[in-house]
């Protein structure tokens, strides 16, 4: 595919968000609330122990803070849409393009985290950063390395979407596996918890996973915690996991597409 | 010659997860499933050249849209071979893809939410189809379809004649050697179809694009396609013209005489006919059917006007759709078979 294909793809999504503006005005209210409950849970804890998970509290809520706002970023629906167009046969119409599907949606997962980024991300920062104590980035390197990662993020995501949408082919009911898609990825991610904080099997197991990468990784570069060589250890493996996973959901693509059935008109 | 598409021995069988009843069923299908094998298309062969208009027709759940399906790349044939454009479509998806145009009748291709030209200009980029030619057409699009006046409105407030129009349109965009229509027609107003007609028939006259089309109008066929496929259950019934059709399956011809006077239906009735049915429709017109391989209507006629005083005669027409019903109910079938 063409980068002005990609790029116009990527408008599309961008343009089908709009016709839904509305929704998000609400979003920016949810994603303020969401902050207001951890901060609140986290200053419970640290009047207990105030050294609590080796971040001060100071810490804490930048974490929570950026947690949330880099995830009105990075999170995207594609995997929904997905199910749902394979459900409904409407992917034949994307089938019917002389594109990859998986490049289509990934640039669809694209163009809505533009539209996130204008419409979420940006008033979220603005509203939790004028109300919570949220602390700078580490220097302006480490926000730099931030950035990277973020838009790592954003693929990670969409390319792990993808494949769990792809299931929709073999499962006749995928709301199961969204649900528990998308839980593992809020708690997996270090969004409500960071993963240094799970106990020890889980920690191993969780580092053997692509999510932490989707979340925990930038926050924990903000927040200059990480030395420039474990940056670049973090870099390697999150761009590795990028890359696999794109690769394995183009060739499970490949593989489950050939069963497809789509019935009637 | 080599066709434009080549289908050889064509079957797709669908596996279809079979319920079992009540309560105690439902338990019994969650440790053991039972499946059934269904054959949607079953082994079908046929050939388009280049810049042919093929009808595909057959009665609901006969595989038509099934083997659309297969022919756009959607689908993977269960067995059989299928080559358009030198490509099989399935394998070679994304570059198959370019060469093709689809219309779905029933599901829209343009994206539902943003404006109409917004989903044209997407298609512009993904087809690769220069400014030029994008003007060029977009213009001559507007002659034909008159899609000016709705470029700007979303998907989802178009009524669907004016949606199908757009769909048409976008589907011709790239201007493809090769369209694939399912049921383009359907749901629309005779002047609707008559814009779809048109602009169809002048693209094909214009650029020699071949098409296949399925329908339930067949007026669709008359108007468009110079050969017909039908189908039903899967399985290819007839491959050829519509003369050709009638000919084959237009079995039984009738003359209708609209008679001078009662007295002459009294002498009707007692004429020799040899069979020849008669049946009085009203007091004064008569009906008389025959074999069309035993007796002509003029032989008919000659016949009875020598006995009988006659106002008028009028010779029954059978009608496509009369043809092709009688096809589907299946009489026609086992006619052939005898």
């Amino acid at each position: 595919m063409s980068p002005a294909a990609l790029v116009e793809f990527s408008r599309i999504g961008f343009l089908n968000m709009l016709a839904f503006r509305l929704r998000y005005y609400t979003g920016v209210f949810t994603y303020f609330i969401n902050v207001t409950v951890y901060y609140f849970i986290w200053k419970a804890v640290y009047t207990a122990d105030p050294a609590y998970a080796g971040l001060s509290f100071p810490q804490m809520v930048t974490y929570v803070a950026v947690g949330w706002i880099i995830r009105s970023l990075y999170f995207n629906n594609i995997d929904t849409q997905m199910a749902a167009d394979i459900l409904e046969g409407k992917i034949s119409m994307v089938m019917l393009k002389p594109v990859s599907v998986q490049s289509s949606y990934i640039a669809r997962a694209l163009g809505e985290s533009a539209f996130r980024l204008v419409m979420l991300t940006a008033p979220n920062a603005l509203v939790i950063g004028l109300v919570f104590p949220v602390q700078p980035p580490a220097s302006a390197a480490h926000f730099g390395a931030f950035l990277i990662s973020l838009a790592g993020s954003v693929l990670l995501v969409g390319a792990l979407n993808f494949i769990v949408g792809s299931c929709a082919v073999s499962l006749k009911s995928i709301l199961g596996l969204l649900r528990a898609k998308f839980w593992m990825q809020e708690l997996l991610s270090g969004l409500l918890v960071p993963v240094t904080l799970f106990p020890s099997p889980a920690r191993e197991i969780s580092a053997w996973l692509p999510f932490e990468h989707i979340g925990f990784t930038p926050m924990m570069i903000y927040l200059g915690r990480l030395s420039w060589p474990e940056i670049g250890r973090a870099f390697l493996l999150e761009w590795a996991w990028i890359a696999f996973l794109l690769a394995f959901g183009a060739w499970f693509w490949r593989l489950l597409s050939r069963r497809i059935t789509i019935h009637g008109g | 010659m080599r066709g434009v598409v080549e289908v050889e021995e064509l079957v797709k069988e669908f596996r279809t997860f079979e319920r079992r009843e009540g309560l105690f069923g439902a338990i019994r299908d969650l440790f053991s499933r039972q499946y059934r094998n269904r054959r949607a298309v079953d082994r079908i062969s046929f050939r388009i050249g280049r810049g042919e208009m093929v009808g595909y027709i057959g009665p609901n759940g006969a595989g038509k849209s099934t083997t659309i399906k297969m022919l756009t790349g959607i689908l993977v044939p269960t067995s059989g071979r299928i080559l358009a454009n030198g490509f099989v479509p399935w394998r070679e998806r994304t570059r198959y893809t370019q060469t093709i145009g689809v219309v779905f009748g029933q599901r829209t291709q343009l994206w539902w939410d943003i404006a109409v030209v917004e989903s044209f200009q997407l298609l512009k980029k993904i087809y690769e189809v220069s400014e030029s030619d994008y003007r060029a057409r977009m213009k001559h699009f507007d002659e034909i379809l008159e899609l000016g006046r709705y470029l700007h409105t979303p998907v989802r407030k178009l009524s669907l004649g004016e949606r199908m129009r757009c769909d048409v349109a976008a589907a011709l965009l790239h201007n493809p050697p090769l369209v694939f229509l399912d049921e383009p027609t359907i749901g629309l107003d005779i002047v609707a179809k008559e814009h779809i007609r048109e602009f169809l028939r002048e693209v094909n006259r214009n650029y020699g694009t071949t098409m296949l089309l399925t329908t339930h109008d067949l007026s669709d066929i008359e108007e468009l396609c110079a050969r017909l496929m039908i189908l039903d259950h899967g399985r290819l019934l007839f491959d050829g013209g519509l003369a050709d059709l009638k000919n084959r399956f237009w079995r039984e011809a009738a003359v209708r005489l609209y008679l001078k006077d009662r007295e002459q239906g009294q002498r009707l009735s007692q004429l020799n006919l040899h069979g020849i049915g008669c049946e009085k429709l009203e007091e004064l017109v008569w009906r008389l059917h025959f074999a069309r391989e035993e007796w002509t209507a003029a032989e008919v006629i000659r016949r009875v006007v020598n006995a009988v005083e006659v106002r008028d005669i009028a010779i029954e027409e059978q009608s496509i759709e009369e043809v092709v019903k009688r096809i589907y109910l299946g009489e026609v079938l086992e006619e052939s078979r005898r």
